[in-house]
């Protein structure tokens, strides 16, 4: 029997070459972006992009980036965007350096009456962990709030968290008490050893030189990678996943088909919240410092590694693989530029014209016919 | 010139106390002045922090009505600052430096001329100064080229020589901010260092811990660099990181920074870092609230304070940590 004969007289689709078939698996052509990117650096800034240090410089200061980049993913996916996540990172930030540093703020003072400074450093070490329960609360019920803003209410997402974005960087403040802090030997705690300590430290030990934290693999970058994982498999594989990309492509029909999209779109914010929680917790325990502006500097770089990574610009459709491999095109950049000698500027300007082509590669490949809603190809 | 700033803060100190010791229901001496005054940044943020702490205590102990007003460093908004602060008629207006002394002009000719007292802080103003001196115009702040002079002085005299590699990482195109990083950069390369002078992106400027990477790369890249150097109040508390990642011990590389973050004066506690410029900006806020009420209530012309006290090292940090910790320093 033919090929034809077996598909009832038409002919059968030839097969489509491998090549062709691992383009159109996820993430892939944004990786191949990548690795030409590193390939590039490594011949540009040998020195910098063949070792090890520089990577691991970034597995160490990029991770609560990534967090959000994760969740803003999502919410782009579902159509709609969350501006208010860098002052969620401010204020659970906060949170959590407050119940590290109780001593030295004003609405937990009362907790280090009566101790001494070595019983205070005792209790530093177990009311952290109180700490990570309350930033993650915090930053959980920030993003109920903006969920409920946007299903409740009906403001539009983009209305709603500009507003609480203020809200939460003010709250900050004000709950700082117009203090910054360190976060004293925070790293010699169960919490840091566990949440923010090094792994594999033998495999990176080089020289006599004594570090004041050892080289090794960041235990917060496996954290954030089984984070993704989890994240793909919800986005990908589970029935809020398929809400949200449901909601995301056309929200009455959603609702038309039976899901519940006030329900959905809260769950989202909500979730969003707590990872932009746990991205400020990860960033105070890393730095080991707190300052009012922590976090802020985070909003265009994460919402330009969603879209560089392929999520829709107009909702639908998710790429969990392609912003977290979005977010690292920014970073390599970013820092190839500097160890190049180039400065940031320069940096800017060429992450800029990344993030325009990836917009207009992705719009071309995947929907071609939405370009004319925006005015291409219609002369 | 430090002579003077230590007899200014004497007297503010001096000031607040007595007016603190004011008998209850006499009227304090700032009674009645309103004063406008842009802070910088964002509320809360290191280098805004002790100024608006000083400014507050300043009002307080005078009993001045204070407005703050904070531009995230946008030179556009402190401009549209100064024309709200007007509108609202205020005694007197404290401004910043950065927009330069051409976008200025107008404005503060229009404010002088309705009686209202303008002075500055942070970054210098020479020409309205000069013109507008006899009115109360003063300046509180740090030259900022010399404050970056300063930190490279310090940075030489660490080890740094003739003949080094270093890079400076500033804002160097950004008008009247970049000058500490060229003062910085300027005083390096007279002594014969060899300087990347390298601009930071808009980015790292909102989000110091950015910087970290970056910089870790460019040390592996230049291993032959000696020393960084910024005036980014953000990054200074972030380059003992730097130096950690980069596998680097401490005193390997000469770090120059700028400020007092806890985070910084815990590292130069443990010669991590090698100097940080101290501009006390507490009197940064403090003094030009001291200057408002004298010029409004008694026409005392502007006075001109150098707030750099120096760098911290670790002969000096042990007795501030306090003090830091409480928004001081």
């Amino acid at each position: 029997m033919t090929a034809a004969a077996q598909h009832g007289g038409r002919p059968a689709k030839p097969p489509r070459p491998l090549a062709a078939r691992l383009l159109a698996t996820e993430g892939v052509p944004i990786l191949l972006v990548l690795v030409v990117i590193l390939i590039a650096l490594m011949i540009l800034a040998p020195n910098a992009f063949l070792g090890w240090r520089t990577y691991v410089s970034v597995m160490i200061n990029y991770q609560p980036q990534i967090i959000c980049v994760l969740g803003l993913t999502l919410v782009i996916a579902a159509g709609d965007i969350d501006l208010s996540f860098p002052s969620i990172v401010t204020l659970t930030s906060l949170i959590f350096a407050a119940f590290y540093r109780f001593d030295n703020v004003f609405w937990l003072s009362w907790l280090a009456e009566g101790h001494s400074p070595e019983e205070i450093k005792m209790l530093q070490a177990q009311y952290c962990w109180l700490g990570v329960i309350a930033a993650m609360g915090v930053g959980a019920l920030a993003g109920f709030i903006n969920g409920a803003l946007v299903a409740w209410v009906g403001i539009p997402s983009i209305i709603a968290t500009l507003a609480t974005a203020f809200i939460w960087r003010g709250m900050a403040v004000f709950l700082a008490g117009g203090k910054q802090f360190a976060l004293r030997d925070f790293n010699q705690t169960d919490l840091w050893a566990i949440t923010t300590g090094r792994l594999f430290t033998d495999l990176f030990r080089t020289g006599d030189v004594v570090l004041r934290k050892p080289d090794g693999i960041p235990i917060q970058a496996v954290i954030v990678l089984a984070l993704a994982v989890l994240l793909w498999f919800i986005l990908n594989r589970h029935r809020f996943g398929e809400s949200l990309l449901f909601i995301g492509d056309n929200a009455n029909v959603a609702r038309v088909v039976g899901i519940d999209v006030k329900a959905t779109r809260i769950k989202l914010f909500t979730l969003m919240g707590a990872l932009a929680g746990l991205a400020g917790m990860f960033l105070t325990m890393e730095t080991e410092n707190f300052t009012t502006t922590q976090g802020q500097g985070m909003l265009l770089v994460v919402i330009a590694a969603v879209f560089i990574g392929g999520t829709s610009i107009f909702g639908g459709s998710g790429t969990i693989v392609g912003s977290y491999i979005g977010l690292l095109i920014v970073v390599m950049l970013q820092i190839g530029m500097v160890a190049l000698g180039l400065g940031g500027d320069i940096a800017d300007m060429v992450i800029g014209v990344v993030f325009l082509a990836a917009v207009i590669l992705h719009m071309l490949v995947e929907r071609p016919e939405r370009l004319k809603g925006l005015g291409f190809g219609n002369r | 010139m430090r002579t003077m700033t230590k007899l200014l803060s004497v007297t503010a100190i001096a000031t607040s106390l007595a007016a603190m010791a004011v008998p209850a229901g006499a009227e304090m001496i700032g009674e009645g002045v309103t004063v406008y005054m842009q802070m910088g940044g964002q509320p809360g943020e290191p280098p805004v922090l002790p100024r608006t702490n000083g400014a507050k205590a300043a009002a307080a102990a005078l009993g001045v009505s204070l407005t703050e007003q904070y531009s995230s460093w946008q030179a556009e908004t402190m401009l549209a600052q100064f024309r709200e602060a007007m509108a609202a008629k205020p005694n007197c207006i404290v401004i910043m430096g950065h927009p330069g002394n051409d976008a200025f002009a107008d404005l503060v000719a229009d404010a002088v001329a309705q009686g209202i007292v303008v002075t500055s802080g942070n970054a210098p103003l020479k020409e309205l100064q000069v013109k507008y001196q006899d009115k109360g115009f003063g300046y509180a702040g740090v030259d900022l080229y010399e404050g970056g002079a300063i930190t490279a002085r310090a940075m030489l005299a660490a080890g740094l020589a003739s003949g080094d590699k270093a890079m400076v990482f500033g804002n160097f195109s950004r008008g009247d901010r970049g000058l500490s990083d060229t003062g910085m950069a300027d005083t390096l390369e007279k002594a014969g260092v060899t300087v990347d002078r390298l601009e930071m992106s808009e980015e790292v400027n909102g989000n110091p811990p950015l910087a970290i990477p970056q910089l870790v790369a460019y040390l592996q890249q230049h291993p032959d660099t000696k020393a960084i150097g910024t005036q980014h109040g953000g990054i200074t508390p972030l380059l003992p990181d730097v130096g950690q990642q980069a596998g680097k011990g401490p005193g390997d590389i000469i770090f120059g920074g700028i400020d007092t973050d806890p985070k910084t004066v815990d590292a130069v506690k443990a010669g991590t870092m090698t100097a940080t410029l101290d501009q006390q900006l507490y009197l940064q806020g403090f003094l030009p609230v001291l200057q408002c009420v004298l010029s409004a209530k008694y026409q005392m012309g502007g006075f001109n304070t150098n707030t750099a006290a120096g760098t911290l090292s670790p002969a000096n940090v042990e007795k501030l940590i306090p003090l830091i910790d409480a928004g001081i320093r």
